[in-house]
């Protein structure tokens, strides 16, 4: 399991789309900084085909206002959570 | 286990270089042993010993310091990526004939090796882009 992690904002910017399709079917992707609008309702359908796999962090949420804002589908979590999610997964990928 | 991290990010221009610092506080808060921080392309302007940002802001070059003095944290500058943003230690400012220099202790000048032999040492190496 590969842990992605994008900074970008899919309203911005489609390294997003590079991300999904290097990801494998275990694979979980980790939205940070400007990143984080990807969890919103409305942008959030761009991640629709790793529902489930998808987290955002806690911190950038709150620095924008947008905690209490993610689709349900998303899983928020802190930068504790980070670490562990790179404890977890065999490597971590940076998209920007 | 033995994380390293990458930092791509100019200070103050992205917000790479607090996320990555955020990052390594909890990475050590946690237990794990954080061998070093490799600056690479912008992320190099981190280890500006000149930088004087408002009193009541984050002051990036200092919180990386004390993260190595704390943690024994390495902290590794590309040296060619320094050298054309001129960021220069004593050393090579003396032999590129320049007056003064802009990095210092505990920073150091690195090659790209270093950051290879890291990646290969360590249990995990993440990224923080621009």
């Amino acid at each position: 399991m590969l842990l992605h992690v994008v900074n970008r904002s899919p309203a911005n910017s489609r390294v997003f789309e590079q991300a999904l399709t290097a990801m494998g079917p275990d694979d979980v992707l980790l939205l940070i900084e400007d990143g984080v609008q990807g969890a919103l309702p409305q942008l959030v359908r761009y991640y629709a085909q790793i529902e489930g796999r998808l987290f955002a962090l806690r911190e950038d949420l709150g620095a924008r206002g947008l905690l209490g804002r993610c689709a349900e589908s998303v899983q928020v979590v802190d930068v504790d959570g980070f670490v562990t999610l790179t404890e977890e997964a065999e490597r971590t990928v940076s998209w920007y | 286990m033995r994380y390293a991290i990458l930092l791509m990010g100019a200070p103050y221009s992205h917000q790479a270089s607090h996320s990555a610092l955020r990052f390594a506080r909890a990475l050590v808060a946690r237990g794990h042993c954080l061998e070093a921080v490799f600056f690479y392309h912008d992320g190099v302007h981190n280890a500006s010993r000149l930088a004087a940002p408002p009193q009541d802001e984050p002051h990036l070059v200092d919180a990386w310091a004390d993260l190595s003095r704390e943690h024994g944290v390495s902290l590794q500058v590309c040296i060619a990526a320094a050298l054309r943003r001129g960021l220069l230690d004593e050393r090579e400012a003396a032999r590129h004939g320049k007056e003064g220099n802009s990095v210092a202790a505990p920073f150091e000048l690195t090659g790209l090796g270093q950051l290879i032999d890291l990646g290969t040492r360590c249990d995990r190496l993440v990224t923080f882009g621009p």
